[in-house]
C-alpha cells in the first residue's frame, strides 16, 4: 500500500487550498506552502456540506433532527459549514414562518456553521415576497426549492421568473430533485417526478444565475446532465451519486476513464443529512480515486466559489 | 492511482481507515460483480479496484449459474465465472439463483451448483414469470434441500408502494417476495436460517414483519441509506440478526458501509454485522467444502 502519511496529506491539502484560494487562481510555490504547513490533523481540509435540512422529517423521527445534535455530528466529521434548508418547507403553507424559524435556529443553535437557505413555494401566491424576506429580512444567501413535494414542477410558469429574480438579487438557487426513494414513500402521499428540461431552458435565458442541483443524478442515459453541463453553469452535489466510485466516474477520475460527465469544478459536497448518514457522503470521497486537488475542489473550493466565506 | 492510494485520511473525518475496515473483516453477502453488464468478467475485474480499496475481505456473488433474470437458463459466462470462483476462492464465494415456479429444476440446480459445485447457497431473485413468491408451498422442497446441504438462503424482498388503494408491496413485480412472505416461510421452517434481503426496502415495516421469527436475519443492501435504520433493526431484532451486503457495483460500498457506521454500536457489534453473523451462518457449508473459514 502506498500510504499517504499525515504530513504528506496535509501538504497536499494545504497546497491545493492555497492555490485555489488565491485571487485569479495564482498558485503559491510548493516550498512556501509546505513551510507554512503546521503538523497535526487539525489542518485537514474542512468540508462545506451544501445539502442538509433542519427540523423534523414529516414521516419519521430522524436521529439528528435536533439541531444541536446535528451540528455536533457535522463537527465530528469535520464539516466546517453547512447550507441548511428546512424539512418544514416541503409541506407547510406559511413559508415566512418556515424561513423565520430556520434563520433563528441557525443563529441560535447553528454553532457558527449553519447557513440558512430559505424556501419559496411557486404554487403559493405572492412567493416573490418570500424571496425578498429571505434576503432582506432573514439575510439568507440562497433559496432552496423542493419541487414535487411543493406542488409544482420546474415547468411552472413562474420558474423562469424565480431564476431571474434570484440572479438579480445575487442569491444562490438550490433545486432539490428528490428527498426519498419513491418506492418507500408513505402511501398517502404522491410526489411528482421532477423534470430538468424546463430548468435548462430557464438557465439558458439567465446565464448569470447561480444554481445548484441537489440530490440529482440525471436520467439513465444522461442527456439531461450532459445538457446541463454543456449549456448552463449549474453545479450539483454528490448526495445522489450512486455506485462504486460514483464521484470519480462523474468527473472522469475512475480507473480506465478518460473523460467524465461533469467537470470537477461543477461538483460539490452535499450529504442530504440528517436523512442520509453523513458518513455515506464522506465515504464516497474516500472510495473514489480522487487526488488532492480534486478533493479540495469538491470538499470546499467549489462551494467557496459559489458562496465565499462570510 | 492504485486502490490503496489515498489523498484523504479517513481518520481526520471521523471514519475508519482502510486498515480499520480490513480489521472489521467485512463480508459482502450481496455482491453483484457479474450482474447487469454485457461483459460481466470485465465488470468483476474493474470492481476489484473498489473491493481492494474499501478493504472487503470476501464477496458473495448472487448470480452464479444462470442469471438473475433467468435463473434456470445457463449463462454463456457460467464456465468463465466458475473458473474465477476457483481462482479467487480466498476472497470470492457464490450462491446460485433459483426459481420457486420450478421447484424440481431448482433442486436439480442446487445439486449441480452446491452439492457438486462451488456454490454455498441460493438466492430468491426479485420476481419470476410464474408469480410464485417464497411463501408458496412450492418452496418447501427447495428449503428442505437447502437445509440438507447447509446452504445459505438469501431472499430478495421489497415493499414497493403502489396499487389502489396505495399500500407498501402492491407495486412489487410478479413473484417478488415481501418480508411478510419470508415470515410465512420462516414459520414453516423455524430451524432454517434465512436472510430477508434489502430489508424489504422499507426497513421499518420489513423488520416488524420478520421480528417474531428468530431464524430470519435482515440485510440492508440495495436501498437508500437511511440514518437510524441499523439502530432500529438492532433494537427490534438484536444485533445477531443483521447482516451486511454491499450491492456493488450498482450501489456504492460507501452507501452500504455508511448505514452501519451511522449506528451507535460497539466495534464488536459492527464486526458481527459486517461479517461475523454471516460467517456463523455459512460456517457449516464452508467446512463441508474444505474452504477455510475463521468465524
Amino acid at each position: 500500500m502506498k500510504h499517504i502519511d499525515r504530513r504528506s496529506f496535509l501538504k497536499n491539502s494545504l497546497l491545493t487550498t492555497a492555490a485555489l484560494s488565491l485571487p485569479g487562481g495564482l498558485a503559491v510555490t510548493p516550498a512556501a506552502a509546505a513551510s507554512a504547513a503546521p503538523a497535526g490533523s487539525a489542518q485537514a481540509t474542512g468540508l462545506v456540506d451544501t445539502n442538509v435540512n433542519l427540523f423534523s422529517w414529516p414521516f419519521r423521527k430522524l436521529k439528528y433532527s435536533d439541531t444541536k445534535s446535528l451540528v455536533a455530528k457535522l463537527k465530528k466529521h469535520r464539516v466546517v459549514e453547512a447550507w441548511a434548508g428546512s424539512f418544514e418547507a416541503l409541506l407547510h403553507k406559511d413559508m415566512d414562518g418556515v424561513n423565520a424559524r430556520l434563520a433563528a435556529e441557525c443563529r441560535t443553535n447553528g454553532g457558527g456553521l449553519l447557513i440558512p437557505f430559505g424556501s419559496v413555494n411557486l404554487a403559493w401566491p405572492d412567493w416573490e415576497e418570500d424571496v425578498r424576506r429571505c434576503q432582506e429580512v432573514h439575510k439568507m444567501p440562497g433559496i432552496r426549492i423542493y419541487p414535487g413535494y411543493q406542488p409544482f414542477d420546474l415547468d411552472h410558469p413562474d420558474m423562469e421568473r424565480l431564476v431571474r429574480m434570484t440572479a438579480e438579487r445575487g442569491l444562490i438557487l438550490q433545486v432539490v430533485f428528490g428527498m426519498e426513494d419513491p418506492r418507500v414513500h408513505h402511501p398517502q402521499i404522491t410526489v411528482g417526478r421532477v423534470s430538468s428540461a424546463p430548468l435548462i431552458a430557464a438557465l439558458k435565458n439567465t446565464p448569470n444565475a447561480r444554481v445548484q442541483l441537489l440530490h440529482f443524478s440525471g436520467s439513465v442515459r444522461g442527456e439531461d446532465l450532459n445538457q446541463l453541463m454543456k449549456e448552463t453553469s449549474a453545479v450539483m452535489d454528490i448526495s445522489r451519486l450512486e455506485g462504486n466510485g460514483a464521484v470519480g466516474r462523474m468527473i472522469g477520475s475512475a480507473p480506465g476513464m478518460t473523460a467524465g460527465r461533469a467537470p470537477v469544478e461543477r461538483v460539490l459536497f452535499g450529504s442530504h443529512a440528517p436523512y442520509f448518514p453523513l458518513e455515506t457522503a464522506i465515504l464516497k470521497l474516500i472510495e473514489s480515486p480522487l487526488d488532492a486537488k480534486q478533493l479540495q475542489a469538491i470538499m470546499q473550493g467549489n462551494a467557496r466559489r459559489l458562496l465565499p466565506r462570510a | 492511482m492504485t486502490p490503496r492510494e489515498f489523498f484523504i485520511n479517513p481518520a481526520d473525518y471521523g471514519l475508519p481507515t482502510r486498515d480499520e475496515l480490513v480489521a472489521y473483516r467485512i463480508w459482502d453477502t450481496h455482491f453483484h460483480g457479474f450482474y447487469g453488464s454485457q461483459t460481466p468478467l470485465e465488470q468483476y475485474t474493474r470492481n476489484n479496484f473498489y473491493v481492494e480499496r474499501m478493504g472487503i475481505e470476501r464477496s458473495i456473488s448472487l448470480e452464479i449459474g444462470g442469471t438473475l433474470d433467468a435463473p434456470l437458463v445457463p449463462s454463456p459466462h457460467d464456465d468463465a465465472i466458475r473458473a474465477i470462483l476457483e481462482k479467487d476462492k480466498d476472497r470470492l464465494s457464490g450462491i446460485t439463483p433459483i426459481d420457486p415456479g420450478f421447484p424440481d429444476e431448482s433442486c436439480a440446480k442446487m445439486d449441480k451448483w452446491i452439492r457438486n459445485g462451488p456454490c454455498i447457497g441460493i438466492k430468491y431473485v426479485g420476481g419470476n414469470k410464474s408469480g410464485i413468491t417464497c411463501s408458496h408451498p412450492n418452496n418447501d422442497a427447495i428449503i428442505r434441500r437447502a437445509a440438507e446441504l447447509n446452504a445459505t438462503i438469501y431472499i430478495h424482498t421489497w415493499l414497493k408502494v403502489g396499487g389502489m388503494p396505495r399500500l407498501p408491496g402492491r407495486d412489487n413485480n410478479p413473484g417478488e417476495s415481501t418480508p411478510m412472505d419470508v415470515a410465512k416461510l420462516a414459520q414453516r421452517f423455524p430451524n432454517v436460517p434465512m436472510i430477508c434481503g434489502h430489508s424489504g426496502g422499507d426497513w421499518e415495516l420489513g423488520a416488524r414483519a420478520i421480528r417474531p421469527y428468530k431464524n430470519v436475519s435482515l440485510e440492508f443492501a440495495g436501498s437508500d441509506p437511511h440514518s437510524g435504520s441499523v439502530d432500529y433493526a438492532i433494537k427490534e431484532l438484536g444485533v445477531d440478526r443483521v447482516v451486511w451486503g454491499g450491492h456493488g457495483p450498482s450501489r456504492s460500498y460507501a452507501t452500504e458501509l455508511g448505514k452501519v457506521l451511522d449506528a451507535d454500536i460497539s466495534r464488536a457489534d459492527r464486526m458481527k454485522i459486517f461479517g461475523g453473523n454471516f460467517r456463523k451462518m455459512a460456517a457449516a457449508i464452508f467446512r463441508q467444502k474444505n474452504l477455510k473459514i475463521e468465524v
